[in-house]
């Protein structure tokens, strides 16, 4: 095999470094919501599927006006976010005091109800839409063509990391997300509103699925399943990463995006099975993921 | 006993459907058993239990096409390979808990569902493995619905004698607290393991059957919603009862084909019950009805 | 308490089982086909439409008086995209519903499956989608299946002839890695080795079924700097991979022979601008071509029916299957499987593309497709297939 051409390389890693991107704004949301609730939300791929659709609906509203596509995704973001509240708020909170695997199941059943949601309102054909002007073109890097709306969302997402990073690090609230997620009644004893922490983080984390959702409705399918397939390569983000760290989401996306890019290339049959490998020895050698903290077994 | 008769006269309905429905809810049933001895009997929340319903299913399946091997000894090494699958992963799960456990049950069984799902040549992989056949003489709907009947209760019964031994109590012991139970002397470890390892058997057992009954195997019931649905139906049917799971096999299989004769949302009413299950029932169908019985003292 | 608790519960479910009418034994007047297929997902670009043409076939039937003066009943079930669902699906159909015949599944995969349960159960089962050569070899090929579309032999080696025509040296593959894609790019592999040796086959790309990123397939495929590529994805796939590969300049690149009915009208409605042009797709009908009488009518039904302007290409797939079912029983006189079964070998219907002869010696149908260049027309706004013609399969079948 010829040694592989740098410019080809790059343009694999940047494809990779694109799904990345996708893969870490649901997996921060998750993240988050298990670190500060200790929830694991499998219903997660669910509002990254609500996202694709409400923009596929949204667009259809605002066709008329220049930026229809970034209104849509504003649009379908928040609405997925209030949904999520909504979701937290009436059903979710009710089974905080009940056994962790209740809580898991309650998402697993949204995942079902969910779904079949979408199916009702959309059908179950595969809708697409287009890209937004702007960025239809490519850009040529090394001699290689690169979408621009891919080189768009890995910048976007890299300045979404970076904002999260000062909220959390600078900012009073991100201080109390931080301390929530380390000890909860000692939040609550001094005088922060636990319940409403909790519902406002699953609004966050239920927006930054919807948002990713949003962002790939143009460069994917939007389809039925998309949520159950989405969230597999999500827990395997965070078990590399870490789960309820920021930083490990991070990386743990990064990590699995050049797997697949390159896993194809290297076991073109066999990555399915690399991935799960992968997630299976991180869990075994290092249970708290590659940035976690052991204490959070 | 009663219920025994019941399924016993039940092809005399002759009607093939409910031959097929009984058939399918005993397989599940003992599925979802074998699920409960690590859900509800020793507290291990288990989201990988496809795995050795499939290796089980697989096994079995394989031995009789490829190597023809006679149907009783490819079932006993159903049974046998589900444990070893079990003990393997079992192995390293156990070392984790909660979540950390429940996920790596998940990937270990994805990897197997991978594994399966690739290897196509010796296991068809996705266009699956057709053309098992009844072994020789179970070689109508009929007779396999009572070897399965026979088959089913057996394994219950050894079951069932298990939970409600000393080793049964150890088990419910760990799942209520296992830093004590460690501490007075018991090796939680090696318990859990065993648990696993019976589950697994168990578990490889009703996919043995499973593979025969559907005449083909395909990856699909190695991937984690298999997992899902049976724990979902343990839960249903009362994860702290011992038929409960059985039950729950029976409600949802039930009402799967009601409901998907109507309509295709199927899912939804699933979620649906869950969620209800989950608000109002937490015990599942035999909780709610053993909550409904206050004087049931003196009664097994 | 659990012994009168147990009997409380079983007695309960047991009522209400024998409650719900169970399907009398008595001959109902309907027949009874059972039609399983892919209604909801990536396939449901594709299997809506077949059930659509199913429907109208029956309609048009039932109209006209039925078969031997009783209707047919379609009992449509979704079973998605897999052969689990598929196989339970059909048992049901059978068992409960008391079905006669099967038509339906669509992948690969499911037409194994179903043809699995035909056999066990006995019961004629037509595959009015699924092109794996594996349903129909020696070995596999029982009394009970038929195969009513194109297989992936036709398919692969009308994709080889096509791409022999032009001057390229360096092709690349990519489909979709299960049953059907690995034998469509196997037969065109193989006959590509064999009847112009000197084409190379510089990589291939093996995207699972579904996938939603193509984008490390796209890179991949251009680093080998192909001059062409035979494609094999559909439906969905096919429409997310022309999507994603399109800022990449994919098509400009690359000279694309796409088996996959990438020609057919959903697909280019579902692109429309996406949809790249100069590639040599195939469908399995076209509302514009052919000219014959019997088809511009069969279009104008079909545009009522679905009240579509551009009715869809698959529903003809539903449509002839069930046109070979009706004529197998008008001529056996029967609904008896056995006597239909002899009835549909070597069988000639009359359908809206032509004659269609359903072999005897293997049980499929010598069915061609349309393959063509996409092109921008005036008249439409989405492109067609210009120029197209009707590759018959006769000489690429074994």
């Amino acid at each position: 095999m010829t040694l592989p051409d740098p410019s080809f390389l790059l343009i694999q890693s940047l494809s990779g470094l694109t799904y990345a991107m996708f893969l870490f704004l649901i997996a921060s949301g998750l993240s988050l919501i298990f670190g500060i609730l200790r929830v694991l939300n499998f219903a997660h791929g669910s509002f990254y599927m609500v996202g694709a659709y409400l923009t596929y609906q949204f667009v259809s509203y605002f066709i008329n006006s220049p930026a229809h596509f970034w209104w849509a995704v504003l649009f379908a973001s928040v609405s997925t976010a209030l949904i999520g509240g909504f979701i937290e708020r009436l059903f979710l909170s009710r089974l905080y005091i009940r056994e962790e695997l209740n809580q898991l199941l309650f998402t697993y059943a949204l995942v079902l109800i969910l779904g079949d949601f979408a199916k009702i309102i959309w059908g179950t054909g595969q809708l697409s839409i287009p890209r937004p002007a702007i960025l239809k073109g490519a850009v040529k890097i090394l001699g290689q063509y690169f979408p621009e709306y891919n080189i768009f969302i890995i910048f976007l997402g890299l300045g979404i990391a970076f904002f999260f990073w000062i909220i959390l690090k600078r900012t009073r609230w991100g201080r109390i997300i931080r301390a929530a997620a380390l000890d909860r009644e000692m939040l609550g004893a001094l005088g922060i509103n636990v319940r409403w922490l909790f519902t406002i983080v699953f609004t966050i984390g239920a927006w930054l699925a919807g948002l990713g959702g949003a962002l790939v409705a143009p460069i994917a399918a939007i389809v039925p399943g998309m949520d159950v397939e989405i969230i597999i390569n999500v827990f395997i983000v965070v078990v590399i990463g870490g789960l309820g760290s920021f930083w490990g989401t991070l990386l743990g996306a990064l990590v699995l995006g050049q797997v697949i890019s390159f896993g194809i290339l290297v076991l073109p049959r066999l990555a399915i099975v690399f991935i799960y490998v992968l997630m299976t020895v991180v869990l075994i050698i290092r249970p708290w993921g590659l940035l976690g903290k052991p204490s959070q077994r | 006993m009663i219920i025994i008769l019941l399924l016993a006269v039940l092809p005399l309905s002759e009607s093939r459907f409910y031959i097929f429905l009984g058939t399918d809810i005993l397989i599940m049933g003992l599925f979802a058993i074998s699920l409960n001895l690590l859900l509800g009997y020793t507290g291990l929340v288990s989201f990988g239990q496809a795995a050795y319903f499939g290796i089980g299913a697989y096994t079995c399946a394989l031995l009789m096409k490829k190597a023809s091997v006679a149907f009783p000894f490819a079932f006993v090494a159903a049974a046998v390979a589900g444990a070893l699958g079990a003990l393997i992963i079992g192995f390293f799960c156990i070392r984790l808990t909660k979540i950390y456990f429940s996920m790596l049950t998940l990937a270990f069984s994805q990897i197997v569902w991978a594994i399966v799902f690739k290897w196509n040549s010796l296991t068809g992989g996705d266009t699956g493995l057709i053309g098992i056949n009844f072994p020789e003489h179970l070689d109508s709907s009929t007779r396999f619905y009572y070897f399965t009947l026979g088959v089913v209760v057996a394994s219950l019964f050894i079951i069932r004698k298990m939970v409600d031994s000393p080793f049964g109590r150890i088990l419910t012991t760990i799942r209520e607290n296992p830093e004590r139970t460690e501490f007075i002397g018991v090796d939680v470890k090696l318990f859990q393991l065993l648990a696993f390892m019976i589950s697994g058997a168990f578990a490889g057992i009703s996919g043995a059957l499973f593979g025969i009954f559907n005449h083909s195997l395909f990856p699909d019931l190695l991937y984690w919603p298999m997992s899902a649905e049976v724990l979902i139906m343990a839960i249903l049917g009362g994860m702290y009862s011992f038929f409960g799971p059985l039950v729950g096999a029976a409600v949802i299989l039930y009402l799967r084909m009601l409901v998907t004769s109507y309509t295709q949302y199927w899912p939804l009413i699933m979620g649906t019950i869950l969620a209800l299950l989950l608000f109002f029932f937490p015990g599942g169908i035999m909780g709610f009805l053993r909550s409904q019985r206050p004087f049931n003292r003196g009664d097994r | 308490m659990r012994r009168s608790l147990m009997l409380w519960i079983v007695l309960s479910l047991a009522t209400a089982a024998f409650l719900f009418p169970q399907a009398a034994n008595a001959q109902k007047k309907p027949i009874l086909v059972g039609f399983p297929m892919f209604l909801t997902g990536g396939g449901a670009l594709f299997g809506q439409p077949a059930k659509v043409g199913a429907e109208m076939a029956v309609k048009e039937i039932n109209e006209k008086g039925g078969v031997l003066g009783r209707p047919i009943e379609l009992l449509i079930r979704d079973c998605k995209g897999t052969p689990d669902e598929a196989t339970r699906v059909a048992r049901e159909l059978i068992a409960k519903e008391n079905v006669q015949f099967l038509v339906g599944g669509l992948t690969a995969a499911q037409g194994l499956a179903l043809s699995e349960v035909a056999k066990t159960e006995k019961i004629l089962y037509i595959a009015p989608i699924s092109k794996t050569t594996a349903m129909t070899e020696a070995g596999k090929l029982h009394p009970y299946v038929f195969r009513a579309a194109a297989n992936t032999n036709t398919e692969g080696r009308s994709a080889a002839v096509f791409l022999a025509k032009n001057p390229w040296k360096k092709v690349y593959t990519i489909g979709p890695d299960y049953e059907y894609g690995q034998m469509v790019t196997k037969a065109f592999v193989e006959w590509i080795k064999k009847n112009k040796p000197e084409v190379e086959i510089v990589g291939q790309g093996w995207p699972k079924l579904g996938e939603a990123d193509y984008t490390p397939f796209i890179t991949a495929a251009l680093a080998k700097t192909p001059e062409a590529a035979f494609l094999s994805l559909w439906g969905g796939d096919f429409v997310n991979f022309a999507k994603q590969a399109r800022p990449y300049g994919f098509f400009e690149k690359v000279k694309v022979v796409a088996a996959g009915e990438g020609g057919s009208p959903e697909t280019a409605i579902s692109l429309k601008d996406d949809l790249p042009l100069g590639i040599t797709t195939n469908a399995y009908d076209l509302f514009y071509y052919p000219d014959t009488p019997e088809h511009k009518a069969y279009v104008e039904r079909l545009k009522a029916y679905t009240k579509q302007e551009y009715p869809p290409s698959w529903a003809i797939t539903g449509y002839i299957a069930m046109q070979f079912l009706a004529e197998a029983i008008k001529k056996a006189n029967s609904t008896d499987t056995m006597k239909v079964v002899k009835a549909l070998e070597g069988s000639i219907i009359n359908t809206p593309i032509g004659k269609q002869t359903m072999r005897a010696k293997d049980h499929q149908a010598n069915r061609g497709q349309f393959w063509g260049t996409t092109a921008k027309v005036p008249e439409y706004p989405f492109p067609i297939l210009r120029p197209v013609e009707y590759i018959p399969a006769d000489n690429l079948m074994d």
